[in-house]
């Protein structure tokens, strides 16, 4: 497997995600939003199906099972799926990362 | 040999994708003697049903009316967005404005058994009040593959809104009424839903049921006959500002590529169509079918499996509800690719559409899809279902 489980956190992993959801969506599509820690997936992003496995693909490819994205969404409500943000994602991603016992 | 005639009660929703395969069972239990009738939206059902055919009200002008304005709305709407909104918008506000009519219907027409689409909750409670067997006819394959298992949070909330509907009406041990306990109706097979073999004997897999209205005149003539593939571009009744932009995007991609394409879109949503396309408001679906190569669809279940049942191959482009679900399917039984909806590019539908026609693979899988469809029966083999509940 081909990740680079070393690779320092922190800050980092907003510009991580921000970066796949360009990779993802298309940078001519984000033109006219500045995608941040508010940004909502479903009503901002309106990211489709196709594109949240593309981008779940990546942070799997970037992280590692560790990441456990599939727990993450299991644990949500149809509410709090609805208004998940990038940074619920980059707080879920960071806690994964951390180091264990901090 | 001699059957006795039986009385089945068709309820649908006002949804034409949902009225079409009932009209080819009904049509079936017709033939073998039996009556029967629909109860739902009558200025849905009308132009759908042949001439004398019975149809109950249950859904009212003012009703429809009230969904066709929340229509601009749901069009903005996917993924967990599409899926509340159509429950507590459109699946759980139907179940309530039917049941009156539904019951009503049950009262005069005395069926023997109620055939409720699956979206209908009202008919399957009412039918458990009045001790009669119901059966679900899915259109859509989609709930036969646990969409939701995902989000187990949202699988119980959708359990909720039908566990809350029964209650209303004072119905205490709870079905899931979307699946039938006497039998469940599906149009389509596991060749394309992938592994059915685990669910019991009256879930029957009868593969589509094929039936469309109508749809006037085609000019026949446009078509040339095999020089080069013709394909077929639909997005159902789906339209507004995101399938003006998908049609504008795909006229861009088949402008260069050496096929011709019939694009289903209201005249003036393509200004300008390359001279290999023909842009027409209605097609007659079923007949050109057999003159197509491919098909470039949302993933709506019935023009997928229309489509399918041609031994073709698909771009599906799905948009909401259990579109995505479809084209995974599609996808997994290696009969076409999946691309995106809102943000497709002319690119990515160009290699997309290149792919499904270029490579062999994808016409057979969808050949074998086809050969699964005929093997199962489609209405007749409903109607034969149906025969043995009543």
């Amino acid at each position: 497997m081909s990740t680079d489980m070393g690779t320092d956190v922190g800050t980092d992993v907003l510009k991580d995600i921000v970066g796949m959801l360009v990779d993802v969506v298309g940078e001519d599509f984000l033109l006219d939003l500045d995608v941040g820690l508010d940004t909502t997936f479903n009503e901002d992003l309106a990211l489709e199906s196709i594109e949240f496995v593309a981008l779940a693909e990546k942070l799997q490819r970037r992280y590692g099972e560790r990441v456990e994205f599939a727990a993450f969404i299991a644990g949500m409500d149809l509410d709090q799926i609805m208004r998940m943000t990038v940074g619920d994602l980059v707080r879920h991603v960071e806690s994964r990362l951390r180091p264990a016992g901090l | 040999m001699e059957v006795t005639p039986r009385r089945f009660l068709f309820a649908v929703p006002p949804l034409t994708g949902h009225i079409n395969p009932t009209v080819a069972v009904a049509a079936e239990l017709v033939k073998r003697g039996h009556r029967v009738a629909w109860v739902g939206h009558p200025g849905s059902l009308e132009p759908l049903l042949r001439p004398g055919s019975r149809v109950y009200p249950a859904v009212s002008e003012a009703f429809t009316a009230r969904l066709q304005a929340g229509r601009e709305e749901r069009l903005k709407l996917r993924g967990p967005a599409a899926l509340k909104f159509l429950w507590e918008e459109f699946l759980v506000p139907l179940g309530h404005t039917m049941m009156p009519g539904v019951e009503a219907a049950i009262g005069r027409f005395r069926p023997d058994v109620v055939v409720s689409d699956q979206q209908v909750l009202a008919a399957p409670v009412a039918a458990r009040l009045s001790g009669l067997p119901w059966v679900t006819s899915a259109t859509t394959s989609a709930e036969f593959t646990r969409p939701l298992a995902a989000m187990p949070l949202v699988e119980e909330w959708v359990r909720d809104q039908i566990g809350a509907f029964q209650l209303h009406y004072g119905i205490e041990d709870l079905l899931d009424l979307r699946f039938s306990d006497h039998l469940v109706l599906v149009y389509s097979t596991g060749a394309l839903i992938g592994d059915v073999s685990f669910f019991p004997e009256h879930f029957a897999f009868v593969g589509p049921a094929l039936e469309r209205p109508r749809e006037g005149g085609f000019p026949w003539e446009w078509l040339e006959t095999g020089r080069r593939p013709a394909v077929l571009v639909s997005l159902g009744t789906v339209n507004g500002a995101a399938g003006a932009r998908f049609f504008q995007v795909a006229a861009d991609a088949v402008r260069d590529m050496d096929l011709q394409a019939v694009f289903v879109a209201p005249a003036g949503m393509v200004p300008d169509p390359p001279p290999n396309v023909l842009v027409r408001d209605h097609v007659p679906q079923l007949p050109l079918l057999e003159r197509m190569s491919a098909v470039v669809s949302h993933g709506g279940h019935n023009t997928v499996c229309e489509t399918l049942a041609n031994g073709l191959p698909l771009v599906v482009a799905p948009i909401r509800d259990d579109q995505p679900v479809i084209a995974r399917q599609v996808e997994e039984a290696g009969a076409g690719v999946t691309v995106r909806f809102t943000r497709v590019r002319a690119a990515e539908l160009r290699d997309a559409l290149g792919r499904v026609l270029a490579d062999e693979s994808y016409r057979s899988a969808a050949g074998r899809i086809r050969d699964s469809f005929t093997a199962a029966g489609g209405a007749a083999q409903a109607a034969e279902r149906l025969e043995k509940l009543a």
